[in-house]
Formats: structure tokens, C-alpha cells, sequence
């Protein structure tokens, strides 16, 4: 039977093929996915296919020399790109400790709906609608050495007597960096966790306190448990996100002082697009990039077998 | 929802509880909304002022002149208008791709689709960083693009339109089918289904992905820094205020950038401030579902 009708259909003329594709909306399928398959390719698809193409090269831009396995090797002994790997780590890991456990804590918070709570809430959140780029250039005022607001009031204080250079100085710049990230992105966690927390019943907290538990009881052995596959989900999120930062830091640091806030793609950034005055070294980029994605791919591949395992425990 | 707030009686050691939790989260509100107050009250200082620090934030003298200067002798109408149609073109073009691929992806069956879909998803995730922009920056300047921002327009939309794709067909999932078949009997045809029957009932999402989309071209910062590097006509405000700070005699400009700065910040703050809903429920729902 259907060999027949396969057959019949291979008999059908171009013409009433055509037609047929018509009517079931063929052609007006092809159409509406051409604007986003055309970014697709352009956008996403072509930089990827890109990258491999200069990987032996030493290109500038405008002329590209074949090199053969030197950009391996140069990635290999460039200590300032192994530094800026460690900086990554030292970046994603400190800012992930502190905005995960705040943006987890005040979700509970607005969730006990005291006076004002959707207020709060729409306080926190505020940061993520403004430019991280012009937000870090405000920090940078907040943060300057000799009349930033910050130095003023803590000297007002009796904290400091001296004006401490935040982002100067090597001791204090990584940690002045990752508190520009926490104002700016503890307010999206917090509400990827209530998005989490609106899935938990209220019956569950309604029968906890009547078998007596207290508020940290409760956060502990109901909030936590139930919250921990989209709590698996945010973690994820938030170790991707924090290794591909950049834009906060370009704007703060250049990756100074002495590249004590360098990071893997900021490096890039400034090889691939020539940092003040010297000119681009791509071929060179395109290694570094395959080796700074392969490295966030380990990392994520790490943390999902990791949080896999702990389910098999608990 | 929960029967323990408001008008709920409490204890006093819960009230007590409720107090110290309330003044926890207006110090963290301080602290979050502090740089905003910061910049915005400092645009109105004089320059001396800025430059000489203190623990001030509010202007000993208020005066408009820094954003007269700002508007008129840094280029920020300009900056101002590049932020706006950026945005604007941004959040068109993604309302147009989104739309259209997120109802053919949950409502047609063609050869391919899963595996269409399965490269929107990995590209989500496939990323090899800062590189990107060196080949779309080199594509723009073969097609004598690169001092167009239609391409940043482009390449930012492009960028972000995965998460709207999967927000559109996530919702149109929700939608029964029976609404399109009803559509068809009548006469309709696949494309006016979408644009008669189906359009309508997506604006609650196409709210929500044209106020994100929107943050996302106003807020856009080093691919506009990288395609206006020797264009300074084009750029957008983003670009345009911190270019001041990197420039050798901006860097005594505070009131500028203090200007410039809040020209950038308060457009978009007040669209937040009258749609937060539709902000948080999309980035929730982005969340969950992609």
C-alpha cells in the first residue's frame, strides 16, 4: 500500500507538487525560520568555523604567515595566559561563593512577604538593567584612590587613614572586581531562585510549622532539598557565566594592576583587537580561545558528572 | 498565597524576627541602589565639587550645565539617538526572527527540525568567547558594513534570539492546537494563521522578549566598542561615556561622565520601573525553560 502511494506521489507533476507543498505551508515554514537560521549561521555557526582557520598562522589583520605549531607552542610558555587561566578560577570561584549564598538568602527573604517585599525584590534586580559597562565605570569613581566616596567615608569613619587605592593595587583589585560582580548580577539569581521556590507547595511549610520547625530548620531541610535540581540549574548557569565575564573588568581594570585581574577571554580580547597600540595577533588569539573554551567545557563537564554522582548519594 | 502574613497574628519573638529581617533587606537595598543614587545625584554637582571628593551625595549646589555640556559640546544627543536605534533595531529584529521560528519550531513537522533545533541549543552553549567579534568584524568590512551599526544591530540580535525562540515555542506549547485547525478550516493559510490567529495570543511573551531585547541593544558595550573604534559618529552611549574616561584630557571630566552616565542609566531604569513584571516573568520563564 504504501509503495503504492509512493509511487502515485513520485507521479504527481512538479507543478501539483508544488501546489501540495503550498497548501500544507511549506514554503511559509522555509520563509519564517529564514531570519533566524541566517543569524544562526552568521552569527554563531561562521566565528566557530572561523577560529580553526588561522590556528597556524601569524595573522594581523591584514596578512596572515603560515607558522606551522608555533602558536601551540607559544600558548604552551605564555605565563601571562597560565596566569590569566588562574585568575579565572580565583575570579568565577570567590564570586560564585558569595552570590550564590546572597542571592539564595534574600530570595528567601522576599519570599516571607513582609511590608514591602515586591519592592525589594524589584530593588535588587534593578542592577541587571543597566549597561555592566557604564555600572563599572561608576564603581570606578566610587572606588578611586584620592576622591572616591568610598575611601571618603571609610576615612570619615575612622576605618582607614589612608586612602586605599581599591583598584590599583594588587592586594585589593580581584576582590574590588568581584564586589562590581556581585552588585551586578546578584539580583538575577535571586530571581532564577524564586522562580525555583514558587514550584514548592505551601502546604509542605504550613505542615513544617506545625510540626514545630523553625525558620533556619525550614531553609535547611525543606527550602534547600526541594530547591536542589533548578538549584543544580542556576549553579551551572552561574559557572558559565562567570568564566566568560569580561566587559565589567575591560572597563574597571584593562586587567591591570601588573594583569593581577587578567582573565582568560580579556587576554584574547586584547590580543585579538591590539590592547593600546600594539597591533592584533590573531592566529595566536584563535589558539588561546580554543584552549580558554575547552577549559570552561572541562569545568562544566566536571561540575555535571560531580552533582550527578551527589544525586546517586543522597 | 501562604495564610501566615498580614493580618496572621505573631508571636512577639516572630515579630521581632520579621523586623530584623525587614532591616537586613533595606541595608542590602541600600547598598544595591547606593552607585545609582550616586551618579545620578552626582550629574548635578559642579566639577569642582566631583574632583574634590568628600562623603556628599547629595550636591551642595544643584546645576543643570553638566548635562547642557554633556548634550551639547560631548556628542551624548548623538550617542543618545546611535542607543536608540540600536534598542530599537535590536528589539525588531528579535521580535521578527523569535516569533516566527519559535511558532514554526512548536507547531510544524519538517525533515531536519530536530536537528535545527538541537544547533540552536548547542550554540547556546558552543562559544568560543571574545574571538567572535574578529570574524564578524572582518565579515562587516568585506561587505563595507563595519561603519553601519545595522551590523552591530545584527550580530546583537543574532546573539540573543536562542532565548527568545525557546520562550516563544515554550509558550505557544501552552497553546491548544484546536486554535490553528480552527484557523485552517476557515480558510486560513500556515503564514496567516501565524499573523491573524497566533500573533495576537503571543503578546504577553513578545512583551516580555521586545522590553529584554531592548535592554539588551541599549546595554550593548564592547561589540558597538569594537565596530565604532574609529567612528565616533556612531557610537552609542555606552561606548561614547567610558570612551571619556579612557580619553587623556576626559579623565578631569567627572561631571560629563557623571552626566553622561545618567543619560545612559535613567531611560532604561524607568521603562524598568513601569514593566518589572514583565522583566522578572520572562527572565523566569527563560530560566526554567531553557
Amino acid at each position: 500500500m504504501q509503495t503504492k502511494a509512493a509511487r502515485m506521489a513520485s507521479k504527481l507533476s512538479f507543478k501539483e507538487k508544488l501546489s501540495r507543498a503550498n497548501s500544507r505551508g511549506d514554503f511559509a515554514t522555509f520563509f519564517m525560520l529564514i531570519p533566524a537560521v541566517i543569524m544562526l549561521l552568521v552569527v554563531s555557526v561562521y566565528p566557530f568555523l572561523w577560529v580553526f582557520k588561522y590556528v597556524c598562522y601569524d595573522y594581523n589583520g591584514i596578512t596572515a604567515y603560515y607558522t606551522g605549531f608555533h602558536n601551540f607552542e607559544r600558548a604552551l610558555s605564555d605565563t601571562k595566559f597560565w596566569m590569566s587561566v588562574v585568575h579565572t578560577f580565583e575570579y568565577a570561584a570567590l564570586k560564585i561563593i558569595f552570590i550564590i549564598p546572597l542571592s539564595l538568602v534574600m530570595a528567601v527573604a522576599v519570599r516571607q512577604k513582609i511590608k514591602g517585599s515586591e519592592l525589594f525584590r524589584g530593588i535588587y534586580f534593578m542592577p541587571t538593567i543597566i549597561s555592566a559597562a557604564v555600572s563599572s565605570m561608576v564603581f570606578g569613581f566610587i572606588f578611586a584612590s584620592y576622591n572616591g566616596i568610598l575611601n571618603a567615608i571609610l576615612r570619615a569613619c575612622g576605618i582607614i587613614s589612608a586612602n586605599i587605592n581599591w583598584l590599583g593595587d594588587k592586594n585589593t583589585a580581584m576582590w574590588t572586581v568581584i564586589t562590581v560582580a556581585i552588585w551586578g548580577g546578584f539580583g538575577n539569581y535571586l530571581v532564577y531562585f524564586m522562580s525555583g521556590m514558587s514550584s514548592i507547595s505551601d502546604d509542605v511549610y504550613e505542615s513544617a510549622k506545625i510540626d514545630g520547625a523553625n525558620g533556619i530548620q525550614t531553609f535547611f531541610r525543606i527550602t534547600i532539598p526541594m530547591l536542589s535540581p533548578m538549584l543544580k540549574v542556576i549553579l551551572m548557569l552561574a559557572i558559565t557565566t562567570a568564566f566568560k565575564d569580561y566587559e565589567s573588568i575591560l572597563v574597571l581594570t584593562q586587567g591591570g594592576p601588573f594583569n593581577r585581574t587578567q582573565v582568560m577571554f580579556l587576554y584574547i580580547y586584547q590580543l585579538v583587537f591590539g590592547a593600546s597600540g600594539t597591533s592584533p595577533q590573531i592566529g595566536y588569539g584563535t589558539v588561546l580561545s580554543l584552549i580558554a573554551s575547552l577549559i570552561v567545557g572541562i569545568v562544566t563537564a566536571i561540575y555535571l558528572f560531580v552533582s550527578r554522582k551527589l544525586d546517586d548519594v543522597m | 498565597m501562604s495564610k501566615n502574613h498580614d493580618g496572621a497574628v505573631y508571636s512577639k519573638a516572630s515579630k521581632a524576627a520579621r523586623f530584623l529581617l525587614f532591616v537586613f533587606m533595606t541595608f542590602i537595598a541600600l547598598l544595591t541602589l547606593y552607585p545609582i543614587l550616586y551618579v545620578v545625584l552626582g550629574a548635578f554637582k559642579e566639577n569642582g565639587e566631583l574632583l574634590a571628593g568628600g562623603t556628599n551625595i547629595f550636591p551642595k549646589k544643584w546645576i543643570l550645565d553638566n548635562f547642557i555640556n554633556a548634550w551639547q559640546q560631548a556628542d551624548f544627543a548623538t550617542y543618545t539617538l546611535n542607543s536608540i536605534y540600536l534598542a530599537l533595531g535590536v528589539m525588531l529584529l528579535s521580535l521578527l526572527s523569535s516569533s516566527m521560528a519559535g511558532y514554526v519550531f512548536s507547531r510544524k513537522k519538517f525533515r531536519g527540525k530536530e536537528l535545527l533545533y538541537g544547533l540552536f541549543v548547542a550554540f547556546m552553549f558552543i562559544n568560543v568567547g571574545s574571538i567572535t567579534l574578529r570574524p564578524l568584524f572582518e565579515l562587516a568590512i568585506k561587505l563595507k558594513m563595519n561603519t553601519s551599526l545595522a551590523s552591530v544591530i545584527f550580530i546583537s540580535a543574532g546573539g540573543g534570539q536562542a532565548t527568545y525562540i525557546f520562550l516563544v515555542r515554550g509558550y505557544m506549547n501552552t497553546i491548544p492546537k484546536e486554535l490553528d485547525e480552527a484557523a485552517k478550516i476557515d480558510g486560513c493559510t500556515f503564514f496567516q494563521t501565524f499573523y491573524k490567529i497566533i500573533l495576537p495570543v503571543l503578546k504577553p511573551i513578545l512583551a516580555t522578549i521586545a522590553l529584554l531585547s531592548f535592554r539588551g541593544g541599549w546595554n550593548e558595550y564592547i561589540l558597538p566598542l569594537v565596530f565604532t573604534m574609529t567612528n565616533a559618529a556612531k557610537r552609542p552611549l555606552t561606548v561614547g561615556v567610558t570612551m571619556l574616561k579612557n580619553a587623556g584630557d576626559g579623565a578631569a571630566a567627572w561631571n560629563i561622565m557623571f552626566a553622561g552616565a545618567t543619560i545612559s542609566i535613567v531611560p532604561i531604569l524607568l521603562i524598568y520601573i513601569f514593566t518589572s513584571k514583565y522583566f522578572i516573568a520572562g527572565l523566569t520563564a527563560g530560566a526554567v525553560k531553557g
